[in-house]
């Protein structure tokens, strides 16, 4: 081997990575009407809606929707969840997972296209581009020509119109943490704390630079599920597809001329579809992982189609099977076991959350003296019990014990009652007859349970520790 | 197609960025969330000798300290993982 080889290949390697390195291109989509995009903008009002209106809805004299941080209490319209509940976010968690496995499967990127955060953000901050800046031509236009006063004054107004709108944003998700109501009162008295202001920039700050800037790069380097999302894809999983055998050899052609006579397909090649796309890709090249599957090249395509006097339904929602001449089944194996697998942990979810118990005991020993002898003779434990009334209104508790013969308790108040969200520390003290003791420790047990609901019930074990035997 | 499309054989300096940064920002917020499920920023307080902060401030402390944790993991691993070419 010659030494300049290395040097050679390293040489050339620089050149594959520089042509490969292309530096990115911004792509201008096209504004599209139709079906698709109707549902789209459906699908923009509704989420965005929910997530900008929810903070403002009071529910029992408080915010419905309150995940209070600082409290560290989940208010979720009638259900209160603590950090004991935090099995619950699992539950949810690990369904929202199936439910886009699922839904992945049967219908491909419907998340990807109508839901997902980033699809929606960005609808909106290319709504306000639209609007300011005018359509994709002038777009262009604008971004091509040398910085002039006029163009500055467009920049200037659509970053403007973007941070103002991010920083709504921001505001909107730190008020799901912190009561809303308070917070837009601070805000406007110049009161915000560091941290809430710190998380309110930070959220706007990602809002702009995802929504405004990077786009369909957050879909195509960033998204986790963008991925792994074709593991979940099949035969018979709906795909935005354009019917090649019916659009080749693609080409234009006068109107009105037998095309078909001339050797064409009825792809007119007008590049439609490539000028809709978000992540700039070519519908035609087949299915590709960055297809979001937004269905802007569905919408543009067939109103040429219907322009030309041309059969809708050149690109369109079809499955694999289908494009193949074969049936397409909607119910599948991996569908089945999805969607039993869903409903397993949702009725577990249901279950456990409909017999949940909002109370909790804990019982703390002392840790100082193991056990004492009472001037009577006795045998004395002391504890602590930790009491968690994770109810909205206050409840009368009655405390008894059992597990050694003759056990006392002395307590210090006569009645527990503990204040609907509260935590109460409870010293008590048993006193048990040394000869009714088997063994040096011996496990007795609490039960905690409320006056007016005998459904309100729980039972703690803890040790009695006596003398060697 | 690949003439078409072609496909990076590796990662630019700005995906690498956002790969390093980004996902350890993830798996961050996944600890944070899990670390301040089960402990109270409160109950640490007699644990620590640190300036008065509130639990908010607990919070974002903490998330920001697993990020850098998170981050430097993979950064260490970005660095081991790199081809001398």
């Amino acid at each position: 081997m010659s030494k300049n080889e290395p040097a050679k290949k390293q040489h050339l390697d620089k050149d594959v990575e520089q042509s490969l390195y292309a530096k990115r291109q911004k792509i201008y989509p096209r504004e599209v009407h139709g079906k698709f995009a109707t549902l789209r903008i459906i699908a923009v009002f509704a989420l965005l809606g929910l997530f900008y209106i929810l903070p403002w809805i009071q529910w029992d004299g408080r915010q419905a929707v309150l995940l209070d941080l600082p409290a560290r209490k989940f208010y979720i319209f009638g259900l209160t969840l603590w950090p004991q509940d935090f099995v619950y976010l699992t539950f949810l968690l690990i369904m929202a997972a199936l439910t886009l496995f699922f839904f992945t499967t049967l219908a491909g990127r419907l998340w990807c296209g109508y839901a997902c955060p980033q699809t929606v953000w960005t609808e909106v901050f290319m709504w306000i581009e639209h609007w300011i800046e005018g359509d994709r031509q002038q777009q262009i236009k604008l971004d091509k020509s040398p910085m002039s006063a006029r163009k500055f004054r467009i920049k200037a107004t659509k970053h403007a119109a973007w941070i103002l709108f991010a920083a709504f944003t921001g505001f909107t998700f730190v008020a799901y943490f912190t009561p809303a109501r308070d917070l837009a009162h601070r805000l406007f008295t110049f009161q915000l704390g560091h941290w809430e202001a710190f998380w309110i920039f930070f959220y706007g700050l990602a809002t702009y630079g995802n929504a405004g800037w990077l786009r369909e790069q957050v879909c195509l380097h960033m998204c986790p599920y963008a991925r792994f999302q074709s593991a979940m894809f099949d035969k018979d999983t709906l795909v935005v597809a354009y019917d090649e055998k019916r659009g080749e050899p693609r080409g234009p052609r006068k109107r009105n001329v037998d095309y078909k006579a001339e050797g064409l397909g009825d792809c007119i090649n007008c590049t439609m579809c490539v000028q809709v796309c978000p992540t700039g890709i070519d519908i035609r090249d087949g299915l590709q992982y960055q297809c979001i599957g937004c269905s802007a090249c569905i919408d543009i395509c067939d109103q040429v189609m219907e322009k030309m006097g041309y059969p809708k339904g050149l690109i369109r929602y079809t499955t694999q099977n289908t494009v193949e001449g074969k049936p397409t089944h909607i119910l599948r194996p991996r569908v089945i076991i999805y969607g039993l697998i869903l409903l397993v942990f949702a009725s577990a979810l249901a279950y456990s959350l409909a017999t949940r118990v909002p109370l909790q005991l804990d019982v703390i020993r002392d840790r100082n003296t193991l056990f004492r002898e009472t001037n009577e003779g006795l045998i004395e434990n002391v504890y602590t019990l930790k009491l968690v009334n994770m109810d909205e209104k206050a409840h009368e508790f009655k405390l008894t014990i059992s597990g050694i013969d003759g056990l006392q308790m002395k307590m210090e108040q006569d009645k527990i009652i503990v204040e609907g969200g509260d935590v109460v520390d409870l010293p008590v003290r048993l006193q048990a007859d040394e000869d009714a003791l088997k063994d040096r420790s011996t496990k007795v047990y609490f039960t905690l349970k409320a006056v007016d609901d005998p459904n309100l019930e729980v039972s703690e074990e803890a040790r009695f520790v006596g003398p060697y035997k | 197609m690949d003439e078409i499309n072609p496909q990076p054989k590796s990662l630019s300096g700005s995906q690498k960025i956002i790969a390093i940064l980004w996902l350890s920002f993830v798996m961050a917020g996944v600890a944070t969330v899990v670390f301040f499920a089960a402990i109270d920023p409160e109950a640490l307080k007699p644990c620590v000798t640190f300036p008065e902060v509130s639990r908010s401030g607990a919070y974002t402390i903490g998330f920001l300290l697993f990020w850098l944790l998170t981050a430097s993991s993979s950064i260490l691993t970005h660095y081991f993982l790199r081809i001398d070419k």
